[in-house]
Parts: C-alpha cells; sequence; structure tokens
C-alpha cells in the first residue's frame, strides 16, 4: 500500500532515462500559435482567454510592471495545463515535485525583491516596517517582517506542492477506498459520487494557479512599483 | 495615409477570408471507433456486433487480470465521465462562441477595406469631376468674350449711324440750294402771304356767324 500509494509520483524513467524533461514540454503542444489572422477554434478560444486573463492581470500595475505580463502568462498557462493534465489517469503532474516548484518559486521572487531594491531602495526598507507602530516594538517588527518576506518563496513553492499532491492521492485513496466496498455494495454509489465532486473541485487546480500568480503578482506590484 | 496602409492589407484580407475545404468528419461511433469498423462487421454479426465484441473483451481482460482494477479504475472513470458530460452538453455553444469570435474578426477586416474602397471611390468621382469642370471653364470666357465682342459692335455701329444721318443732310441741303433760286423764292413767299391773308379773313368771319 505504501509502495503503490507514491507510486505516481516517481519521476518517470523508462529503462533509466528520465523522460521528465519531455512531460514537461508536453503541455505546450496544447497551445498553437497562431500563424493566420482567422485561426481555428482552438486557437481562437485561446487567444481570447489569454486576453481576458492578461486584462485582469496587468490592469494594476505601472508600465514598467507590465514587462512582466509574458512571464505571468506563461507561468499561469504552464501551471494550468500542468496541472489539468495531471487529472488525467495515470499520468504524471511535474508540478507535485518540490524541486520544481522551488525552481520556479525562487527566482521569481528574488527577482521582485531585487528589482525594489535596486530602483526604489528606500521604499523596498520601508515595507519592512507597517505604519504607526508604537516605538519600542519595531526592532522585534523589522525582524518579523524580514522573516515573513524570506518565508514568501518557500510559501509559494510549497503551497503549489502540496496541494497538488494532497489532491492527487486524495483521489488515490478514494477510488482505492471505492474499489475494496465495491464488494460491499450500498455505500460505493455514494462514494463514487463523492468522488465525482471532489474532482469538480480538484479541477479548480487552476483556481490555484490563479492563486499562484496572484500571490507572485501581489509581491511583485507591492515591491516595484508602489 | 489610411489608403496605403489599407492597401497593403488588402491582399492579406484576401487570403485571411480565404474558405479552406470544409473538413468533412469522419463518422464516429463512441468518440473512438470509426464508423467503418460497425459496417465491417454488420454482415456477419448484424447490428449488436460489435458492441457484443466490446463487452466480450472487457468482461474478459477484467476476469482473467489483464486488466488489473486498481484506485485509478474509479478516478479514471470519475474523470473521464465527468470531461464527456462536459463536451456533451457544452461543446456546440462553445464552437460557436470561437466562431463567432472568427466570425468578428473577419467582419471587422471587411469593415476597413469597405471604408478604403469608398474612399478611394470618393477620390476617383472627384477626380472626375475636376476633369469635367476643367472642360468645361472655356465656356465662361466664351460668354465674357461675345458680350465683349457685341459692346463694341453697338459702339461703333452708333458712329457709323451718326455719320450716315450727317451725310443725309448734307445732301439735303444740297438738293434745295440746287433746285431752288431766290425769284422762285420770292414768288412763293408772296403766295404764301396771300394765302394767310385769305385765311384771316376767313376766320374774322366765321365767329361773327
Amino acid at each position: 500500500m505504501n509502495e503503490n500509494l507514491f507510486a505516481s509520483f516517481i519521476t518517470p524513467t523508462i529503462v533509466g532515462i528520465p523522460i521528465v524533461i519531455l512531460i514537461i514540454a508536453i503541455p505546450s503542444i496544447l497551445f498553437p500559435s497562431p500563424t493566420r489572422l482567422i485561426t481555428s477554434r482552438l486557437t481562437s478560444l485561446q487567444q481570447w482567454l489569454i486576453q481576458l486573463v492578461l486584462k485582469q492581470l496587468m490592469m494594476m500595475h505601472s508600465i514598467k510592471g507590465r514587462t512582466w505580463s509574458l512571464m505571468l502568462i506563461s507561468l499561469i498557462l504552464f501551471i494550468g495545463s500542468t496541472n489539468l493534465l495531471g487529472l488525467l489517469p495515470h499520468s504524471f503532474t511535474p508540478t507535485t515535485q518540490l524541486s520544481m516548484n522551488l525552481g520556479m518559486a525562487i527566482p521569481l521572487w528574488a527577482a521582485a525583491v531585487i528589482t525594489g531594491f535596486r530602483h526604489k531602495t528606500k521604499m523596498s526598507l520601508a515595507h519592512l516596517l507597517p505604519q504607526g507602530t508604537p516605538v519600542p516594538l519595531i526592532p522585534m517588527l523589522v525582524i518579523i517582517e524580514t522573516i515573513s518576506l524570506f518565508i514568501q518563496p518557500m510559501a509559494l513553492a510549497v503551497r503549489l506542492t502540496a496541494n497538488i499532491t494532497a489532491g492527487h492521492l486524495l483521489m488515490h485513496l478514494i477510488g482505492g477506498a471505492t474499489l475494496v466496498l465495491t464488494s460491499i455494495s450500498p455505500a460505493t454509489a455514494s462514494i463514487t459520487f463523492i468522488i465525482l465532486i471532489l474532482l469538480t473541485i480538484l479541477e479548480f487546480a487552476v483556481a490555484l494557479i490563479q492563486a499562484y500568480v496572484f500571490t507572485l503578482l501581489v509581491s511583485l506590484y507591492l515591491h516595484d512599483n508602489t | 495615409m489610411l489608403s496605403r496602409s489599407s492597401a497593403l492589407l488588402g491582399p492579406g484580407v484576401l487570403q485571411a477570408t480565404r474558405v479552406f475545404h470544409p473538413a468533412q468528419p469522419r463518422k464516429i461511433r463512441l468518440g473512438l471507433i470509426p464508423e467503418e469498423f460497425f459496417q465491417f462487421l454488420y454482415p456477419k454479426t448484424g447490428v449488436t456486433g460489435p458492441y457484443v465484441l466490446g463487452t466480450g473483451l472487457i468482461l474478459y481482460s477484467l476476469s482473467k487480470e489483464i486488466y488489473v482494477m486498481s484506485p485509478e479504475t474509479f478516478s479514471t472513470i470519475s474523470v473521464v465521465g465527468l470531461l464527456v458530460y462536459v463536451i456533451k452538453k457544452y461543446g456546440a455553444s462553445i464552437g460557436e462562441f470561437a466562431d463567432k469570435l472568427n466570425e468578428q474578426k473577419i467582419s471587422q477586416v471587411e469593415e476597413m477595406k469597405q471604408v478604403s474602397i469608398k474612399q478611394i471611390q470618393d477620390v476617383i468621382d472627384m477626380e472626375k469631376s475636376q476633369q469635367a469642370l476643367v472642360q468645361k471653364r472655356h465656356y465662361l470666357f466664351d460668354v465674357q468674350w461675345s458680350n465683349i465682342y457685341k459692346e463694341v459692335k453697338n459702339c461703333l455701329d452708333y458712329h457709323i449711324s451718326v455719320q450716315n444721318m450727317m451725310r443725309q443732310q448734307e445732301h439735303m441741303i444740297n438738293w434745295v440750294e440746287k433746285h431752288i433760286s431766290a425769284q422762285q423764292e420770292k414768288e412763293t413767299i408772296a403766295k404764301r402771304i396771300a394765302d394767310l391773308k385769305l385765311l384771316a379773313k376767313k376766320a374774322k368771319a366765321q365767329p361773327v356767324l
């Protein structure tokens, strides 16, 4: 049971050759780049979606912040597509690996913070202290704010990993429960229904991407442009 | 400037609005199996043949544990079931929405094309009317010249008629002097005075009557 439960999270290898890179590159096939003015249905739907999301995301940024739009849109598309593809049976989701999520979170967060420190040093340092704190508390509060600042990339990565992994594990476990309960008939119907509902909720993994990008965005906004 | 940019857009619109040959979707049953398979089995097994074959294969693989029932089976069933449900319910409307998006793009570009065509047409018409105007301008000058001509003619006619009149008067005077001598002049004058006296007597007599 132990081995079987986490079997879907082992990075896949074919006779010792890791094919993870290939698996990470596969979702890009689903996004054809538009070559013509009038494109296929899929491409035009994607264009419309991307326009919608881009508008929502980039509205609150200044000109300088909007240079990040390509990065953020590709981020949301990548995480969304990998999560959704991971819902299919027997598939591997790269975002379940903490290594990958850390690799996404740390550089982006660091870029935001360092940009803020380079161009608006005083403002960035000022963010370390909330307004209106009584004077004796200042040293402690600065330490606390610094810690919370450095926890941000960890929080981003671990949040994504934990959510996706937990979802997959739950589906696996409940499927296993259903399997076992098939010999005891009446309960299975309700459990299958629970699986269905859980899956629908899990398909809001896309909402998790929203959360990811939003958090990243908020931090970028705060550090860079304010 | 607009005509130049829309001239560049013209061939692009032509390429973009070119209709590809409409793909005839091949008939597929259950989303997976082409219709030819069913037609292939029809003579031997009738309508239910392929379905029985499918069910038999599935049950065989399950009973012999060729396909092992695992927890993933149930998640597979739920994922696939959910996807099929969503696609059957919302598939057509999403396709129509995508078509509508493309329709909007085409209509925008069509409108630009029509506007540029209209603009060029207007310019052509204006050119033509300008040319016509230039053609007809000489009429204006003709009228003015003919006016001047008439007035000069009038003036000269007046002078000529004055001269004629003077000449006639001279002729008359010469004729009178030629034909009437001094003697005849006295006689005619005496006669005229006698006539006048008679007339005066008559005039005196009459009011008495």
